[in-house]
């Protein structure tokens, strides 16, 4: 029990079960709503303002932010969002942050995606831990509710996609000290690399394709390891040819 | 059984018991938190492996932060709500016998104000309602848990029955998911008895 | 930051010589030193924390935890811009937070956030100004840089020791580096505090009071949870900050040496907070810490506590609910009531205390005159079953 308590504290904190990744714990990482086509050329997605984090994590494992990183990371998936879904014809406009009301209630929404995320990749990705009347058929039904389209800014636009990444960069020492451990045989991992991507339909609310993942590639300090990460993260993104350039 | 078959058995039985959510279907009457307690629910949930307490139960459709049901089995005479994490520094509040029905809003909101590390918690509305066969209450509220920006409703139902505490809660996301599945909660809360 | 349970917020500001600014002193106040400012981070660490910082401040804004009161936050700003001076204060922007404990916190970018749980725990505006002036200490001497950058060295060092092997002895010698390190900073701050209120027209002997009552309310804690009262008057290895023994040791030296006097505000200070002391004793009584709860009370009642501390004392008893309790919460909700207490709730109190205490007929009528002051009460009908018809 306590292995299991360990697990559940682990996923409530949002750590990497990647760490412990034995063929029971294997996840999943897309979910597309049954059926759901995206519906080719003039789609006007409105993308709400990423949240990007980009550091480094030293020997000790401490997350070092970096501004120059980070801004650079921030243009780059910007340009590589807007690159990649020119490409399928997609009109992507970044939402417009207003001010008060709407701000806070485009806050809430922000708040919303992230449970609403952290429910399917807990209770749909993990196959061991799926809820059971989420097990049927290809159920994938999420919704963040047909209210959203009240949110001010979305007047206009068909969906909404949703980007959250964080990555630690494996310092020089780090990387020493995880040959040298695993000499040793002591598991330690050299970064940390997240990711959500999620689109949801502004008509209806519902969550028609979500990638979750926890073992994110591409260095997206980098224009090209930017792409890469947006390959990654757009892998799988409804009605699209973007492949994964690689999987790490 | 010898102590290696034990451990063994302890192995194997530990991963699929975090994986032990169960299907709760519908129209058929089950006991819920390890208790006296009884519902049956009009619509199909999902039993979660994992406890609130030894004396609770969760139940949820899309996940417990987006439609969370809680059963509390009988909680007893100066113990808390809820399993407490840091009882030395947190400790939580105690359910004594001495409360009346309007003092049950205040213990779960004093208990989530310490858990949920959050002074965003009020007391909406409470008002005399049958449950389980007896006088009890029914109350809502409205909370923010700390570090997140998420508002959430909650209503709850509860009664005190030979000197222990039964409730069944229900909390949402107040954007969409509270009014998407409170009907089934109320179905729940009416269908109890001890 | 001060208390132990803070996460550390980053200060910086590149001091460049040569661009004083200050306010010309009072002979007989200590002397600032020139207060510069120059808001481009410099190299990459720094401007790291400022991006991190800048991202924060972007969610504070909206966050449900920010109390949007414009009067109280130009309230609180009034008090750090009277402690610091007002050209240090000008592109600071202060966030008050409803957390009730005690706290504040500084970032790199100039966002700083009070706890409504220190409003609570401070009795005059020159208390507040030596906690905000302590936290402003950090960010003029960029401490979250330093600080971070040390970090970073020894937790390398530590994580290499592990692999290693155990080795306590050599682990605990550097992780007291670490945290002394950043000990040191805390009386870096604590000193620079104190010389802004000398140099203000508080009175810096305020200073260390706010560690004395800080003492005595976690005795107080302790005490009500039936534990030992232990407290640590040299602070330990893992201690990231001073003991508040230490503190208020080298506070009142430091007043002693300033010897500067003048009024503190305790008057300004009720008035400037008496809007939200309703809520922050609500809060403070919601945390299930009967002993620490009741210490603060007494404070405040010893400084001319009004009908609404009496009021929390009452609802504090009834909460813990032991049969006597109910004795002392009615006698209390009544004293509050003479006191001037107008929150209908005073009235709910004293009925549902009275219920309990087998006075039957006198707790109906206070429950019914609770429902007169309020017809709409959220509790309404819960209350009129028990008064019954």
């Amino acid at each position: 029990m306590r292995k299991t308590r360990l697990l559940a504290a682990a996923m409530a904190c949002g750590i990497s079960l990647s760490l412990l990744s034995a063929p029971a714990l294997a996840q999943e990482k897309t979910g597309v709503k049954a059926g759901f086509v995206m519906p080719a050329g003039g789609t006007r997605i409105v993308l709400m303002r990423p949240s990007v984090r980009v550091g480094a994590q030293s020997t000790g494992g401490l997350f070092e932010p970096n501004a120059d990183w980070t801004a650079q990371a921030r243009e780059n998936l910007d340009a590589a969002i807007r690159k990649a879904q020119g490409q399928l014809g997609h009109q992507v406009t970044p939402y417009e942050d207003g001010t008060g009301a709407a701000d806070s209630l485009s806050n809430q929404y922000r708040g919303l995606f992230t449970s609403l995320a952290d429910s399917v990749r807990e209770f749909q990705f993990f196959p061991g831990n799926r809820l059971p009347t989420k097990k049927r058929k290809d159920s994938f039904e999420w919704t963040i509710g047909p209210e959203a389209k009240n949110l001010p800014g979305l007047e206009n636009a068909d969906y909404v996609l949703f980007i959250t990444t964080e990555d630690h960069y494996g310092s020089a020492g780090r990387k020493a000290l995880q040959i040298f451990a695993a000499l040793g045989g002591v598991g330690i991992t050299s970064g940390v690399h997240l990711g959500y991507a999620g689109l949801v339909d502004v008509r209806t609310g519902e969550l028609v394709w979500l990638n979750a993942d926890q073992q994110m590639g591409g260095d997206v300090r980098t224009t090209e390891g930017a792409e890469k990460r947006v390959s990654q993260l757009l892998e799988g993104f409804p009605g699209s040819t973007i492949r994964s350039a690689s999987a790490q | 059984m010898k102590p290696i078959t034990l451990i063994i058995a302890a192995a194997l039985a530990a991963a699929p018991a975090y994986a032990g959510n169960s299907l709760i279907p519908a129209g058929r009457t089950v006991q819920v938190a390890k208790s006296a307690m009884a519902v049956t629910p009009g619509s199909e949930w999902n039993k979660l492996g994992r406890r609130p307490g030894t004396n609770g139960e969760i139940w949820t459709l899309d996940g417990d932060k987006l439609n969370r049901v809680t059963f509390y089995g009988g909680i007893a005479q100066d113990t808390t709500l809820f399993r407490e994490v840091d009882r030395k520094n947190s400790p939580l509040p105690r359910f004594s016998q001495t409360m009346l029905l309007t003092d049950v809003p205040k213990l779960l909101e004093n208990s989530y104000r310490v858990a949920l590390g959050s002074a965003l918690f009020t007391i909406d509305q409470m008002e005399p309602a049958r449950f389980g066969g007896v006088d009890g209450i029914r109350f809502t509220y409205s909370f923010v848990a700390g570090n997140q920006e998420v508002q959430s409703k909650g209503e709850a139902r509860a009664a005190i029955v030979k000197g222990r505490l039964y409730m069944i809660s229900y909390e949402a996301p107040a954007l969409h998911f509270f009014e998407k599945n409170v009907a089934q909660f109320r179905q729940i809360a009416d269908s109890a008895t001890f | 930051m001060i208390a132990p349970l803070c996460r550390r917020g980053a200060a910086a500001v590149a001091l460049l010589a040569g661009l004083a600014c200050g306010p010309a002193m009072a002979a007989d106040r200590a002397a600032l030193p020139p207060y510069s400012f120059a808001y481009e981070p410099q190299g990459v660490d720094e401007r790291g924390m400022w991006m991190m910082a800048d991202e924060d401040e972007r969610i504070l804004r909206t966050s449900s935890f920010v109390i949007r009161d414009e009067e109280l936050n130009a309230y609180v700003r009034g008090v750090l811009c009277r402690t610091v001076g007002e050209d240090r204060c000008r592109n600071v922007r202060v966030y008050v937070m409803r957390i009730p404990q005690f706290n504040a916190t500084m970032y790199a970018n100039g966002m700083m956030t009070v706890w409504s749980g220190l409003l609570l725990r401070v009795q005059n505006e020159a208390e507040l100004g030596a906690v905000l002036g302590h936290e402003f200490g950090h960010f003029e001497k960029r401490h979250s840089l330093n600080g971070f950058k040390n970090k970073r060295s020894v937790s390398d060092v530590l994580a290499w020791l592990g692999m290693v092997g155990p080795n306590a002895g050599l682990s605990a010698s550097l992780a007291g580096y670490v945290y002394s390190f950043s000990r040191a900073q805390e009386t870096e701050a604590d000193l620079i505090g104190i010389q802004y209120l000398a140099s203000s027209a508080y009175p810096s002997a305020a200073a260390p009071k706010v560690w004395s009552r800080l003492m005595a309310e976690q005795d107080a804690t302790a005490a009500g949870r039936k534990r030992k009262v232990r407290h640590s008057y040299a602070a330990g290895f893992f201690a990231s900050h001073p003991t508040e023994a230490a503190r208020e040791a080298y506070l009142s030296r430091e007043a002693a040496k300033y010897a500067d006097a003048g009024d503190p505000g305790a008057e300004a200070y009720r008035k400037g907070i008496a809007k939200w002391l309703p809520q922050l004793l609500d809060d403070q009584i919601k945390l299930n810490d009967f002993g620490g709860s009741e210490y603060l009370l007494d404070q405040l009642a010893a400084s001319g506590g009004s009908a609404d501390v009496t009021f929390a004392r009452a609802e504090l008893y009834s909460q813990r609910g032991n049969p006597r309790d109910y004795v002392t919460a009615a006698e209390l909700y009544r004293e509050a009531i003479a006191k001037g207490c107008d929150r209908p709730e005073a009235r709910r109190g004293l009925g549902l205390a009275l219920l309990r205490t087998q006075q039957s007929d006198e707790g109906k009528q206070a429950l019914r005159s609770y429902l007169e002051f309020r017809p709409d009460a959220p509790d309404g009908p819960m209350i009129k079953s028990l008064v019954g018809n």
